[in-house]
């Protein structure tokens, strides 16, 4: 996630969001090539599944992004943050929602209610990462074009299952984007080409690092009189690995979907280490605090990765890909392409967020084909299969995590009950699975 | 400190013997027919540090050329010589002329084995304890052998790079434990990469990833009587101050093969580590470092020590034509150069010893103290970011850090123990 575009997303001011309108209208220009919607049936009626900080700015991005598209439904499994959310499209969106008592709904099974209805074109998926697969297959069946927002899966279980339904938006010409904004960021689309088209000669070695904060602030640290522990568990879901995925999938799989990107490929195996070093206190659930990984592509190409969330910390936020003939940096802000063939590629400015979005609806009006279903599912596997080996202490196949992993961390049921947290992994202890 | 290497070095049996003194025969060749006279340049050892592997070098020492003979050694503690002193004697026959005379306990011991009729000191004390004896070894005009690593901190990198200068000055040998640089394959492989077989080196990968360590470095358990200074400096390899943690102690292996490929030690370094296991002593249990060497070549460290998980103790190095991998025991290229050693390997322990006799008789003393100390702070500067979390350059560590671990005396009193390092939270000295 871009920093930059982050902060904007989650200070969303009516300043920010004439700022964005702006940039829509760039971006909207960009996409359209001269096609001109009419009102009524070109209509995109838009449902929004988890309705927190990233769903409400992925869902502004999408209503920014195009003429004629509407919020119609929203659910949410708290209705304080649905509420929140709905408040902000009626102030900020007031003809662009539509959102009634009868198409908004709470709970475990309101993401059921947002796909059952007929007037919802696209569905925004945006709870935590480990509700990913099951609200993508219920969308897809239900014949619903889908946003999604990265990670899409926590577990080797929850991958299979997104492609599986990826496969079969194909059959069914519905559209799947993936929230990797950074493949539409346009230095990245420009510098990864040239990469492609050989810049820096065949790639034999690369470096992902995101070094930054410990998210410390994050959320409400208190456990409220009478939550149960699913309930606090949910609202603390960054710091649990079966919501999350944990931060190397929740956040890094952006740097990792880039080395995939520029590799075309993704890795064959992988060593991993990690641990929680600093961010120890209850509160801060499961998940570790760094992670170091080294990714091997095919043709024993190593590519290293290392994440931390630590304050105090040297900051970074870097890919790196060396080749033959030159060597590639990139990172949110740029690529400088080093060696025989210099050049350095700036953002060209266009939101990517508002880009990609822009991108989806203009394929469903023109009915082509988009499906980044299988590809943001691969490149979950990637953290995944990191955080998996670094946890475990094991080096893992990619064919063995795809394949045979029965990883599944799901919880015994889906109700506000007692939850024991699972331990934080103790490499050489907690067992591959 | 090894694995299967230190078990196979114990285990020296007479065939390995004679292997290694093949290689000496082969050393010796190049230096003509100077036959050295008995006497003149016998070689007297002084054994400072009495552990395991300061008892394996002395045997070694020993077995690698003829005319080398145990003459003193030096502990902190009386335990420890005497199970060195028996060992030896049983193993070294006539050749340990040391006699209880010429056996020294305490923090000054290492002064009184420096007096002596000895002109090689080996030093095999915890690598706190490394640059002040490798100081007083050389103003003495002793050759030196001295296990990795050689240093815990940049005030004693720097104290032992004056040292090895003041030996070059001098003329004395100084060979240093990191035996790789003596080992067949490796000298094989690297003058292949030296000699562009794999194009230019852009990358690299170095790894100790083993086990926990426990039972192999004994942890002592602290009681009335034993605590504070003695019991740590007991139970050195678990507590950074000693032993430099074990990126440093053990990892230093691999790194030092990385600089031996690319030519250099690295510009700069950002790590990250903890502890997600271990609970002895105030080391990590895993480490991750981003060397940079010049001209922007990163090389990615990894080591561990966690039982349970997946094992790899190697190098890899990447260029732009091939790759090469090496481990202790086999190394290859790939790529358009593609070669495997398989060549006769001798025992590298034996080796590095030969070679450092065989260099002061040829006049030509080898004096490895700058090269080590380079390894060395290379691994420690790793620790440091790993430690606090801040990125670091090699010129600053080298020349304006102010770390140094030593401890208020040198005296068994009460020593608190230093709190584990806390990424973020200690501070970058």
């Amino acid at each position: 996630m871009n920093n930059q575009v982050k902060g904007r997303a989650s200070e969303l001011s009516r300043r920010d969001f004439i700022k964005t309108s702006g940039a829509a209208g760039a971006a909207a220009l960009l996409w359209s090539t001269g096609r001109v919607f009419a009102a009524g049936s070109d209509k995109i009626r838009v449902g929004l599944i988890g309705c927190g900080g990233r769903g409400t700015h992925d869902t502004t991005k999408c209503l920014s992004s195009a003429q004629n598209v509407e919020l119609v439904a929203m659910g949410d499994l708290f209705e304080d943050r649905l509420d929140r959310s709905l408040r902000h499209f009626r102030e900020n969106f007031p003809d662009r929602t539509n959102v009634t008592e009868a198409t908004s709904f709470i709970g475990w099974d309101a993401y059921k209610k947002v796909v059952a209805l007929d007037d919802v074109d696209l569905v925004i998926l945006t709870e935590p990462p480990h509700f990913r697969p099951g609200h993508l297959k219920a969308a897809i069946e239900a014949g619903k074009h889908v946003f999604m927002e990265k990670p899409v899966a926590v577990d080797p279980v929850g991958v299979r299952s997104v492609i599986a339904s990826s496969e079969l938006a194909d059959k069914k010409k519905l559209t799947i984007l993936a929230g990797t904004q950074m493949r539409r960021i346009s230095h990245l689309v420009e510098g990864i080409k040239s990469i492609h088209d050989g810049s820096i000669g065949e790639i034999v070695s690369g470096q992902c690092v995101r070094l930054g904060g410990g998210m410390l602030t994050w959320g409400r640290k208190e456990r409220q009189p009478g939550w149960s522990d699913m309930e606090w568990q949910l609202r603390r879901w960054l710091f649990l690995t079966w919501l999350s995925g944990d931060f190397i999938v929740e956040m890094h799989v952006h740097n990792l979907d880039v080395m995939n990107w520029a590799l075309n490929a993704h890795p064959v195996q992988c060593v991993g280490m990690g641990g929680r070093q600093v961010r120890t206190a209850a509160e801060y659930g499961n998940a570790y605090d760094h992670f170091a990984v080294e990714y091997e592509y095919p043709d024993g190409v190593r590519i290293e990765y290392m994440g931390t969330q630590i304050d105090g910390c040297t900051n970074r936020n870097d890919q790196r890909l060396v080749g033959t003939k030159g060597r590639a940096y990139t990172d949110f802000g740029r690529v400088v392409i080093e060696g025989r063939n210099k050049v350095e590629y700036a953002w060209d400015q266009v939101d990517p967020c508002l880009r990609q979005h822009a991108d989806q609806i203009a394929a469903i009006r023109e009915g082509k084909h988009l499906n980044e279903g299988r590809r943001i599912a691969e490149s979950t596997m990637t953290s995944i299969m990191g955080r998996m080996s670094a946890y475990t202490g094991r080096a893992l196949k990619w064919d063995w995590a795809m394949n045979a992993s029965q990883l599944d961390l799901s919880p015994p049921k889906y109700e506000f009950c007692d939850l024991p947290m699972r331990p934080v992994a103790i490499p050489g202890k907690t067992k591959l699975i | 400190m090894e694995d299967k290497a230190s078990e196979r070095k114990r285990e020296l049996s007479r065939r390995e013997l004679i292997k290694a003194s093949a290689v000496v025969g082969a050393t010796l060749a190049s230096g003509g027919s100077r036959i050295f006279a008995a006497g003149s340049d016998r070689f007297r050892i002084g054994l400072i540090g009495c552990g395991g592997r300061g008892t394996g070098a002395v045997n070694d020492c020993v077995n690698s050329s003829r005319g080398v003979e145990l003459v003193a050694m030096g502990d902190l503690f009386k335990d420890r010589l005497d199970s060195s002193f028996n060992d030896l004697k049983r193993s070294l026959g006539e050749k340990a002329k040391v006699t209880r005379d010429t056996c020294f306990v305490g923090f000054d011991a290492y002064k009184k084995v420096i007096g002596c009729d000895v002109n090689l000191i080996i030093l095999a004390t915890p690598p706190h304890f490394r640059p002040a004896q490798l100081q007083a070894a050389i103003e003495a005009g002793k050759h030196v052998f001295m296990e990795k690593p050689v240093g815990v901190d940049p005030v004693g990198i720097r104290s032992v790079i004056a040292s090895s200068e003041l030996a070059e000055s001098k003329g004395l040998a100084i060979v240093a434990g990191t035996q790789r640089r003596h080992q067949a394959h490796y000298v094989e492989l690297m003058k292949r990469i030296h000699n562009g077989d794999i194009g230019r080196i852009v990358g690299g990968q170095c790894y100790w990833n083993g086990g926990k360590m426990e039972g192999y470095w004994k942890f002592w358990k602290q009681t009335d009587r034993l605590f504070g200074m003695e019991w740590q400096c007991r139970s050195w390899p678990w507590f950074t101050w000693l032993s430099g943690d074990h990126i440093v102690e053990q990892h230093v292996h691999n790194i030092d093969i990385m600089n031996w490929a690319i030519g250099s030690h690295p510009v700069q370094a950002m790590g990250m580590g903890g502890r997600q296991v271990r609970k002895l002593g105030n080391i990590f249990d895993h480490f991750a470092v981003e060397f940079e060497y010049p001209d922007g070549v990163r090389v990615s460290s990894m080591c561990r020590q966690t039982e349970g998980c997946t094992g790899n103790v190697s190098e890899r190095v990447v260029g732009t034509k091939g790759r090469s991998y090496t481990d202790s025991s086999i190394g290859f290229l790939e790529g358009a150069n593609a070669y495997k050693y398989d060549g006769p390997n001798p025992n590298p322990y034996v080796t590095e010893h030969a070679d450092l006799i065989a260099s002061v008789r040829q006049g030509k003393p080898l004096n490895e103290g700058k090269r080590v100390a380079e390894s060395t702070m290379c691994a420690i500067m790793g620790r440091m970011s790993a430690y606090t979390g801040r990125a670091l350059k090699w010129d600053w560590a080298m020349k304006a850090s102010k770390l140094d671990l030593t401890p208020p005396k040198y005296e068994f009193s009460d020593l608190p123990v230093e709190p584990v390092a806390i990424p973020g939270k200690t501070r970058l000295i």
